[in-house]
């Protein structure tokens, strides 16, 4: 795991499940909490909790905005 | 019996041309009339003969993943050419119309695939299908809205599964779902377990939200004086399993409650019958219950459901012919009390 993977974010949130792989997520902690529960996968609050199986949603999302990053 | 008796029909070999139509391939089989391709002719000429008996119901039993696998479009028309009565299904089936109304797919894929990396990919696999976990999570997503909605109007009552469908369909808009076909089309659709689906398991999340003021209620019970109640205004019943478990149980249990018994029954199934499960139990050991009449027209085939089903309707709408109309039970029925359908 790297270093930006250890990172707080979404995407390694156990609360996490994809709603368009991999940029958005969407929270059942904010959707019982009536908030909007679509999130972008590189966003976190103060209820992450470390996802306990690894997924590709924090990579693939640091990925996508690389490259949007390098477009511009 | 004598020696005779036995040897009664030699079978015929079948022919094969180039331009054949898949009924005339089915006539060929029927001319073996041997093994698989002859039970596969006897469920043919068991289907017609449903259809062409006005006072048959015909149930449609569906489990496993036909859905997901293409069999969507197929019981949708079924429906909407009324070429079935009543649909008894698992919670399953009717998730996998609904996540394809949504605009989500499912997808060819090799069985050979590592599962692990599917599961950090967020995709879910049913053997040589997947599907994104998006399409149920925006599923989730909708039903959850949609059971709100429900609730506020139904305010606390208690719906059943069938009341639940119709709920479902009425709020989905594509034409080519299963559910949507069905509530325009005033077919009943049962889902006995629909607690063993993702319809049950998002109960729990649109429950907990905040601020929900009513919560969608389900009655299990209330289904069976239902499906009971139209096996007993049915002159006759037939039924067509595909695969089997509870959506076929059902079936069966309701005609024995309703006392009257089944007098057609095709079921298309790869389950055995030495394990004692429902699935591949034969129809032999539904005479036993008092489920089927001893004199009912029925055959097993064993096969995918995905291959047999479509060659069964194939052939049997080609006999059809196109110029063929059928009231469903619900028509029927309703031209009986005068009601306005």
């Amino acid at each position: 795991m790297s270093m930006r993977e250890q990172e707080r974010f979404c995407g390694n949130c156990d609360t996490h499940v994809s709603y368009e792989y991999p940029t958005k997520i969407f929270c059942s902690t904010r959707y019982e909490k009536g908030k909007d529960p679509i999130v972008d996968t590189l966003w976190f609050c103060e209820d992450w909790n470390l996802v306990s199986q690894e997924c590709y949603c924090v990579q693939e999302a640091l990925r996508a905005r690389d490259k949007v990053r390098a477009q511009r | 019996m004598g020696r005779d008796d036995c040897i009664r029909e030699p079978v015929k070999h079948i022919r094969v041309s180039g331009t054949m139509t898949v009924d005339q391939l089915i006539q060929q089989f029927k001319n073996s009339g041997s093994f698989g391709a002859g039970r596969l002719a006897t469920a043919c000429d068991i289907y017609e003969k449903m259809l062409r008996d006005n006072g048959c119901t015909i149930f449609l039993a569906l489990s496993g993943a036909v859905v997901p696998a293409g069999m969507r479009q197929l019981t949708a028309d079924l429906i909407r050419q009324h070429l079935v009565d009543v649909i008894v299904s698992t919670g399953a089936c009717m998730v996998h119309d609904a996540i394809e109304a949504l605009q989500s797919h499912h997808y060819k894929a090799n069985p050979a695939v590592d599962d692990l990396e599917l599961y950090k990919y967020h995709l879910f696999r049913i053997y040589d299908v997947l599907v994104p976990e998006e399409g149920y999570v925006r599923l989730d997503y909708a039903l959850s809205e949609m059971y709100g909605e429900i609730a506020d109007e139904k305010k606390g009552a208690a719906l059943s599964s069938r009341e639940f469908a119709w709920e479902i369909g009425k709020r989905l808009e594509d034409r080519n779902s299963i559910l949507r076909a069905a509530y325009e089309e005033d077919v009943p659709i049962f889902m006995p377990s629909i607690r063993d689906s993702e319809f049950g398991f998002i109960h729990w999340l649109h429950a907990t939200k905040a601020g929900q003021k009513n919560v969608l209620n389900l009655d299990a019970f209330k289904e069976v004086p239902e499906i009971c109640g139209i096996c007993k205004d049915s002159e006759r019943n037939g039924m067509i399993v595909l695969g089997g478990g509870v959506p076929r149980n059902t079936v069966q249990s309701a005609t024995l409650a309703s006392k009257k018994s089944l007098d057609y029954a095709v079921v298309v199934t790869m389950d055995r019958p030495e394990t004692g499960g429902l699935s591949g139990s034969t129809l032999s050991e539904t005479i036993s219950w008092g489920k089927m009449k001893g004199a009912a027209d029925n055959v097993m085939v064993i096969g995918d459901a995905l291959m047999i089903f479509p060659i069964m309707v194939a052939s049997v709408v080609e006999r059809l012919g196109s110029g063929f109309r059928r009231e469903t039970f619900m028509q029927r029925k309703k031209a009986l009390t005068g009601e306005k359908t």
